[in-house]
C-alpha cells in the first residue's frame, strides 16, 4: 500500500511538472516571457522609466531613474569611490542612476542570469562576442537615427568603429561603442635583455623572437646563477575563449586566426582548420617542448599569469609578456615597481610574420528595448546617458577619469605614494587650476589612472583639456595605434550561438592534443573535424545564407 | 459504515485504530509544530523541481520558451563529450568513495589501537584540518607543489632525487592523462580521509570491550583481534557508509573543477562540469539543455539509491530509505 501511495505521488509530481507546461505562455514563464515584454515589464515595476513620468513639454519622456549594468571595466568600483561617481553623475544629468557591478570573469554568465530573472537593465555594456550573440534576439533597441543625429557627432573623432558596427547590425546600429577596442603587445623585460646583451630593436622575425625566447630559458636572464629555470613567455592559454583568441600569443599565431571568419571574398570560413593554424600549432608544439613557454601557460588565468612575470621572485618567471596596450602598459610598470623588480619594459614592435597587433572589436553599450513599439523612452535614455557620455565635458570626464576631488582634482594639493617608505617614496605637487589624478582609493600607494574609458581611446574627445597624464599610458597607447589592425568581425549565427561552447571544447583539445601531448597535427584535426565538423558546416550554412 | 483498522502492538496486544482525522486532531499540537518544516521543503525543495519542465524547452535568457519535446536529451545522447563526462562521474566517484572509505578505515583501526591518548588526539586533530580547507585553496596548494615550471617543488625534489635530470622539463602532474586520476585519488584521500574516520571510531568506541578480553584470554593476537573482533564489528558502519555515499556519486562537482583543465578533460570532466561549461561558458546559453542533462544525472542518482536500498535490504536485512 505504501509502495503505491509512494508511485501514486511521484507520478502527481512528475504530471504536475509537466502540465505546469502547457498553460498560456505568458502566464507560465514570466521570467523568459518575450523579451521585449519582459523589459517593458520590468522597467515599469522597478521605475526606471515610469510611464507616469511622461513630459509633454519637449514632446518626449522624462526619466527618473536609468539602471546600468557594467562589468569591471569601470574600476571606480564599489569600494573605489562609484558612491560619489554615481552621485556626481546624477547632479550633472538630473536623473537618478544604479550601477549593477557584476564580476567581472563572470559577466557573460550573470547577465544571462539576470534576463533569465526578468531583471531587465536600461543601459549595459556587452562585449563584442556577446553582442554578436545577442543581436539577432529583438532585445537590442535599434540606435541608429538617434546615433547619426547625436550631438556628439559634432566632437567624432572615430566615427569608423561605429560605421563598422552598423555593418554587423545589417546597417543598423544596436550598439553604440564610446571607444576602439585595444589590443594587446608585446613587452619584454628591459634587465632580462641587457643581462643577455640582446638588443630589442634586432627583434624583427618569428627567428629572432623565437632565439630569444630560448635565451631567456636556456641562460640565466634574471641573474640567480642558475640556467634553465626561467622561461621566454608566459600567457593565460594558448588560445583565448573569446574574440580575437590569439591576442596573449600573436608571434606563434601569426597569420592564423582559430575561429570563424569571413574571407575577402565575403565568404565565412573556420580558420581553425586551416593550414595556416596547423604552422601555428606547430608552431607552438616546439616552443612548448624546447621551454620556451612556460609550461603554465596551459593552466594560467590572466591574473596568474600577470602575477608571475611581475613576481617579486623572478625565478620561474619569463622575459615576455603579451598584454593589453596603454593603461596596462604603466599598470604593469607600477607592478614591478611595487614587487621590488627592474621595472623597464620593451614594447616590441611587431615581428614580421604578425605585421600588426590585433585591435579587438570594441565592446559596445546597449540599450534595452522595452518592444512597446514607442522610442520615446529608448530615445530618452540615449540622451540622457549615451549623449552626456560623449559631453566633452563634465560627465565625458566622469566617465574617464571618475569623480571630482576624489579620483582626480584641479585644486591645489600635495601628497605622497609610499609614505612610509624612503626608497619607494614619490611626492606629488600640484597648483590650483591643474588637472591631476589622485591616488587610488583602495590602494592609496598607486596612482589612480582611469576610470571606464582610457582617454587616449574614446571616439569623441574631451573639451575640457583634461588630457591624459600617464606618460607611459599615453606612449602605450601611441604604440598600439601605429602598429595595430583591427580583429575580423564575430560571427552571428543561430548555431553557433548555441554551440559555441562546445566548439570552443573541441578546439582545446586539438591544442593540448599537440601542443602539450606532442600529437600529430593532422589526426588531431581530424578528430576535430569528426567531432564538430557538422556543427561548423551547420554555422557557415546559416552565416553563408545557404 | 467505515471499517476500522486493527492494529497488532509489539507486545502482540489487537487495538482498534482510530480514524485518521480524530488521529490528527488529537496529535494538533505535533502537526502544527511540523508545520512550518513541511511548508519550507515544500517551497523550497519541491517548489523548484517544477523547473525541470524546461528540460523538454528552449530556454534562453532572452526570448520564449519553446517546447522542443525530448531534442534535447537526443542532442545528449549524441554527444561523445556527455558520454565520457558520464562514464567519468561513475569511474571517479565509485573509486574516490572506495579509496577514501578504505583509508577511513584503516585510520579508524590504527587510532583504535594506539595506546598514547595524546598522541591520538593530535594525530586525529592533524588529520581532520584538511577536511575544513575548501577545495579552491586545496586546488592552489597542489597546484603549487605540483608546478611543472622551475618552481615546482615535487618537480624540484625529483631532480634532486636524480629521478629527473637537471636539464629536463618538468612533470606537469595535472596536465598528464595518466597522472591526473591517481593525483585526483591522493588529494582526496588527504583531505578527506580524517573527516571520514569519525564515524568509524564512534563505532570502534562502542565495540564490547569484553570482545578483546575474551580474545585476549583465547590467546589472540594484536593482529588477529583486529581480523576477528573489530573488523567485523566495522562491518555494518562500512556499508552504510558506503551505500549513503554511493547515492551521492553523481553530484561530484567541485574537486574536480578546481583540479582539471582542458588537457585532461577525457579523464576529468564529469556532468556537473559538462553542464557548468554548457551553461556559463558561452553568453546566450540554453538553460533546456542544461536542465535535461540535470534531470538525467538526478535520475541516474535517484536509480542509484534505489539499488543501495535494495544491496542494503540483501546484506543487512533492512534499507536505508
Amino acid at each position: 500500500m505504501k509502495k503505491k501511495l509512494i508511485c501514486m505521488l511521484l507520478t502527481a509530481a512528475a504530471a504536475a511538472s509537466l502540465t505546469a507546461c502547457g498553460g498560456d505562455g505568458s502566464n507560465d514563464s514570466p521570467s523568459a516571457s518575450d523579451s521585449s515584454n519582459a523589459a517593458a515589464e520590468q522597467t515599469s515595476s522597478n521605475g526606471a522609466a515610469d510611464a507616469s513620468a511622461e513630459d509633454s513639454s519637449e514632446g518626449g519622456y522624462k526619466l527618473d531613474k536609468i539602471v546600468m549594468v557594467v562589468d569591471g571595466t569601470l574600476t571606480a568600483s564599489v569600494d573605489n569611490g562609484q558612491a560619489e561617481l554615481e552621485k556626481q553623475w546624477e547632479e550633472a544629468v538630473g536623473v537618478d542612476l544604479e550601477i549593477q557591478q557584476l564580476d567581472h570573469s563572470g559577466y557573460i554568465d550573470a547577465v544571462g542570469r539576470l534576463f533569465a530573472s526578468g531583471d531587465y537593465p536600461d543601459v549595459m555594456i556587452m562585449p563584442a562576442d556577446m553582442f554578436a550573440q545577442y543581436l539577432p534576439t529583438g532585445l537590442l533597441w535599434d540606435m541608429t537615427e538617434a546615433y547619426d543625429n547625436a550631438d556628439f557627432q559634432k566632437r567624432m573623432l572615430l566615427p569608423e568603429i561605429n560605421e563598422a558596427l552598423k555593418v554587423k547590425g545589417g546597417g543598423r546600429l544596436y550598439g553604440f561603442a564610446p571607444t576602439y577596442g585595444n589590443g594587446c603587445v608585446t613587452y619584454v623585460k628591459k634587465a632580462w635583455l641587457d643581462a643577455l646583451d640582446i638588443n630589442a630593436d634586432d627583434i624583427k622575425t618569428y627567428d629572432d623572437y623565437y632565439n630569444m625566447l630560448l635565451r631567456f630559458h636556456n641562460e640565466d636572464p634574471d641573474g640567480n646563477g642558475v640556467n634553465g629555470d626561467t622561461y621566454g613567455v608566459v600567457a593565460a592559454g594558448f588560445v583565448g575563449n573569446e574574440a580575437p583568441y590569439i591576442n596573449y600569443l600573436p608571434e606563434f599565431w601569426q597569420d592564423a586566426y582559430p575561429g570563424i571568419l569571413q574571407g575577402e571574398d565575403g565568404v565565412w570560413y573556420d580558420g581553425f582548420q586551416t593550414e595556416e593554424t596547423r604552422a601555428a600549432l606547430l608552431r607552438l608544439q616546439q616552443a612548448y617542448a624546447e621551454g620556451a613557454i612556460d609550461p603554465e601557460t596551459l593552466t594560467a588565468s590572466t591574473k596568474i599569469a600577470r602575477e608571475k612575470w611581475f613576481s617579486n621572485d623572478q625565478t620561474g618567471s619569463s622575459g615576455v609578456f603579451t598584454y593589453w596596450a596603454g593603461r596596462w602598459y604603466q599598470t604593469l610598470t607600477d607592478s614591478f615597481v611595487k614587487n621590488d623588480v627592474d621595472a623597464e619594459l620593451v614594447q616590441l614592435p611587431p615581428i614580421q610574420e604578425v605585421g600588426a597587433y590585433i585591435n579587438r572589436e570594441a565592446p559596445v553599450w546597449v540599450i534595452i528595448d522595452d518592444g512597446d513599439g514607442d522610442n520615446s523612452r529608448e530615445q530618452a535614455i540615449f540622451d540622457a546617458f549615451f549623449e552626456t557620455m560623449m559631453d566633452g565635458d563634465v560627465v565625458q570626464t566622469l566617465w574617464t577619469y571618475g569623480a571630482e576631488d576624489v579620483h582626480w582634482s584641479i585644486h591645489a594639493e600635495e601628497f605622497s605614494t609610499n609614505a612610509d617608505d624612503p626608497d619607494k617614496r614619490k611626492d606629488y605637487s600640484y597648483e590650483e587650476g591643474v588637472f591631476h589624478l589622485r591616488p587610488s582609493i583602495n590602494d592609496p600607494n598607486s596612482m589612480w589612472t582611469k576610470n571606464l574609458f582610457d582617454p587616449n581611446l574614446v571616439v569623441c574627445e574631451l573639451t575640457n583639456g583634461y588630457g591624459d597624464p600617464s606618460e607611459l599610458m599615453a606612449a602605450g597607447n601611441k604604440f598600439f595605434a601605429e602598429n595595430s589592425k583591427d580583429a575580423p568581425m564575430s560571427p552571428v549565427s543561430e548555431t553557433y550561438t548555441n554551440e559555441s561552447g562546445t566548439l570552443y571544447d573541441a578546439k582545446l583539445a586539438v591544442i593540448t592534443e599537440v601542443v602539450i601531448k606532442g600529437g600529430d597535427v593532422d589526426a588531431a584535426m581530424q578528430t576535430y573535424v569528426s567531432t564538430v565538423g557538422g556543427t561548423i558546416d551547420q554555422c557557415l550554412s546559416e552565416l553563408n545564407g545557404q | 459504515m467505515r471499517k476500522r483498522k486493527d492494529i497488532i502492538t509489539s507486545t502482540g496486544v489487537t487495538v482498534h485504530q482510530k480514524p485518521l482525522k480524530l488521529r490528527i486532531w488529537n496529535n494538533r499540537g505535533y502537526y502544527l509544530m511540523f508545520l512550518p518544516v513541511f511548508i519550507f521543503v515544500i517551497i523550497m525543495n519541491y517548489w523548484p523541481m517544477l523547473g525541470v519542465r524546461y528540460a523538454f524547452y528552449d530556454y534562453k535568457p532572452v526570448g520564449e520558451p519553446s517546447w522542443v519535446g525530448l531534442a534535447h536529451f537526443t542532442k545528449m545522447f549524441s554527444t561523445t563529450a556527455f558520454w565520457v563526462a558520464f562514464r567519468n562521474t561513475l569511474e571517479l566517484s565509485i573509486m574516490r568513495l572506495l579509496i577514501s572509505t578504505f583509508a577511513s578505515v584503516v585510520v579508524s583501526v590504527f587510532l583504535n589501537e594506539m595506546g598514547n591518548l595524546m598522541a591520538k588526539k593530535v594525530l586525529q586533530t592533524i588529520i581532520y584540518l584538511p577536511h575544513f580547507m575548501s577545495w579552491a585553496v586545496v586546488a592552489s596548494i597542489f597546484s603549487l607543489l605540483l608546478s611543472p615550471s622551475s618552481t615546482g617543488m615535487v618537480n624540484g625534489w625529483l631532480k634532486d632525487l636524480g629521478i629527473l635530470a637537471r636539464d629536463q622539463a618538468g612533470i606537469y602532474f595535472l596536465a598528464d592523462t595518466k597522472l591526473w586520476r591517481p593525483i585526483f585519488y591522493i588529494i582526496n584521500t588527504w583531505k578527506e580521509t580524517g573527516w571520514g574516520t569519525i564515524i568509524f571510531l564512534a563505532t570502534l568506541s562502542g565495540i564490547n570491550p569484553e570482545l578483546y578480553e575474551a580474545a585476549d584470554i583465547d590467546g589472540a593476537s594484536r593482529m588477529q583481534k583486529i581480523r576477528y573482533v573489530t573488523l567485523p564489528a566495522l562491518n555494518n558502519t562500512i556499508i552504510t557508509v558506503l551505500i549513503l555515499n554511493l547515492a551521492k556519486v553523481m553530484n561530484m562537482f567541485e574537486p574536480i573543477f578546481v583540479l582539471y583543465n582542458n588537457a585532461v578533460y577525457s579523464v576529468s570532466d564529469v556532468i556537473a562540469t559538462y553542464i557548468y561549461r554548457q551553461t556559463f561558458a558561452i553568453a546566450l546559453p540554453n538553460y533546456g539543455y542544461s536542465t535535461a542533462t540535470g534531470l538525467f544525472r538526478s535520475l541516474v542518482g535517484g536509480a542509484l539509491v534505489l539499488i543501495c536500498n535494495q544491496i542494503s535490504k540483501k546484506t543487512r536485512g533492512r534499507g536505508i530509505i
